[in-house]
């Protein structure tokens, strides 16, 4: 009997975490970090970037 | 009405997982610990659950889980090290069927820890990770906590666990042990929680499962329980801020639980300074100074359960108090075969010889610097959202040290659960890295510029 209830206490607790868990966007994706989306974006810019030729006139390279 | 109940709490879990992949490394992480299938006599006692619970988590993580930023540490080397040249050492083991029986778990044991990093990439999933390892020693304890406080516990290896195999977690020096590692993180989850919020009524379960856990070295009378609560306690001082009130509390606790202790405990804890009159205490310190003797002729380790050759004879002393001013002495010759290492130190150097040994310290010294440097790093003016960072690596660091004194008196050198914990400190370490990967750069200062340019000055 012992063995029951108290098997019974923390699967319910375990129970319970996993039904929050499930409703909890911040377990994939961690709010301090960027979404995947974002990351994959910036690396696609940045070689588009380094191709494309530096605009004229741009400061400290003054023409005259 | 038990194994009915096991039997859809896994299956509820398995399946929560379709939706949730990283549920499927919980669902490991409960199995591995509590062992269900141990538990009832019925499906899961015929299915293997903890392969399909790994197959899944591995299959889900490879199609499903976001890699991004994830990077192969330091100590997921070591480890990969570590289960390489325990691969080594059971080819050529000296007892190759045993040997290899003990493989069956430690390499299962070995690449969950490498791959649990890979899947800790929020704060979240750290966290329900040590709520479940909490949780799921919580069956264990709370029963074994209870039937203390009823019977006792009964004298050494009496106390009756969920499982009564004596093997595993559900070893009573082994319990005892890891229980003590469990209670740092029960507190930093009853502080630090988000899926159980901080309110009196999960400080209060907190509280009860670090009470059955103190209750596991006094139900099962193991010594190294009582050595684990010493030095948990110790590094306890460390982290409270009021010391003066924590030291007061501990010393009433403990007027007051001495009376309370069974006679056989005390009897027993006795003999902690007296190892001559004990033979468990004498048979271990004639085993280690075997496996040292046994290690100049077998630097290299002589594969699992090398053990099992050694034959180790002492002798015991006793005396007995005949009149008041005549005591009687009497030794007796033990001699004893085949006997275990109860030691992790001397079980890394018996079967993985001395570079096993010393992968195995590198392993754990690093671990405890790794949380120190965490600890340190965060422990002023945390960046906002951040303040739980300290308590979880001084959490995790108490854990292991606890552990790895604890581990000088019992074999758990491949202890699952403690495997667990070295995969929890770098899920944290390498979430903590990305952190500040992403972290803007600090900011400075424009120099001096001129006009309206804004071109900057060429100091």
């Amino acid at each position: 009997m012992i063995d029951i209830l108290t098997v019974m206490l923390p699967h319910v607790l375990m129970a319970l975490a996993i039904w929050r868990l499930l409703a909890r966007d911040d377990l994939d994706q961690d709010p301090h970090l960027p979404v995947n989306a974002d990351v994959f974006r910036a690396k696609r810019a940045k070689p588009k970037a380094s191709q494309a030729k530096p605009p004229a006139g741009k400061p400290g390279h003054s023409d005259a | 009405m038990l194994n009915l109940f096991l039997t859809l709490f896994v299956a509820g879990f398995l399946a929560a997982g379709i939706k949730r992949p990283f549920l499927f490394v919980l669902a490991y992480t409960y199995i591995d610990i509590v062992a269900p299938q141990k538990v009832t006599w019925g499906f899961l006692a015929h299915v293997p659950v903890s392969l399909i619970a790994f197959a899944f988590a591995t299959l889900a993580w490879m199609a499903a889980d976001d890699k991004n930023g994830s990077r192969f540490s330091p100590r997921q080397f070591v480890m990969l090290l570590l289960l390489m040249y325990c691969g080594l050492t059971t080819s050529s083991a000296d007892f190759p069927v045993e040997a290899a029986e003990k493989w069956g778990w430690v390499w299962k044991a070995l690449i969950f820890a490498i791959f649990l990093p890979l899947t800790l990439r929020t704060k979240l999933r750290i966290e329900a990770l040590a709520l479940v390892m909490v949780l799921s020693i919580g069956v264990i304890v709370i029963g074994g906590g209870i039937k203390t406080i009823a019977s006792g516990g009964g004298g050494y290896g009496e106390l009756k666990l969920l499982v009564n195999d004596n093997t595993g977690l559900y070893e009573g020096s082994i319990i005892s042990a890891v229980a003590i590692c469990v209670i740092p993180l029960a507190l930093w989850l009853a502080k630090h929680g988000t899926i159980f919020k901080p309110s009196w009524m999960v400080t209060l379960f907190a509280w009860g499962i670090c009470f059955a856990c103190i209750l596991m070295p006094i139900g099962t009378q193991a010594r190294t329980g009582l050595i684990c609560v010493a030095v948990l306690g110790v590094m306890m001082l460390r982290s409270t801020k009021k010391r003066m009130t924590y030291i007061s509390c501990v010393v009433i606790a403990g007027l007051v639980a001495l009376p309370l202790l069974p006679h056989s405990f005390t009897e027993r804890m006795n003999t902690i300074g007296n190892h001559q009159s004990d033979q468990s205490a004498s048979t271990r310190l004639e085993v280690w100074k075997w496996t040292i003797e046994y290690a100049k002729t077998h630097p290299f380790g002589g594969g699992f359960d090398a053990f099992r050759q050694n034959e180790v004879s002492y002798e015991t002393v006793k005396s007995d108090q005949t009149s008041s001013n005549n005591a009687e002495v009497q030794t007796q010759r033990i001699v004893e075969k085949g006997r275990a290492y109860h030691s992790s130190y001397f079980e890394m150097l018996g079967e993985q010889g001395y570079p096993g040994l010393a992968l195995w310290l590198l392993l754990h010294v690093m671990g405890v610097m790794q949380m120190e440097m965490l600890r340190r790093r965060y422990a002023k003016n945390p960046p906002e959202g951040f303040a739980w960072v300290t308590p979880l690596a001084d959490a995790l660091q108490q854990a292991q040290i606890v552990y790895l004194i604890g581990g000088a008196f019992v074999g758990i050198a491949f202890q699952p659960f403690c495997y667990m914990l070295v995969g929890l400190q770098c899920g944290l370490s390498a979430y903590m890295g990305r952190i500040r990967r992403v972290a803007p750069p600090a900011f400075r200062a424009p120099r001096k510029t001129y006009g309206a340019t804004g071109i900057q000055s060429l100091t």
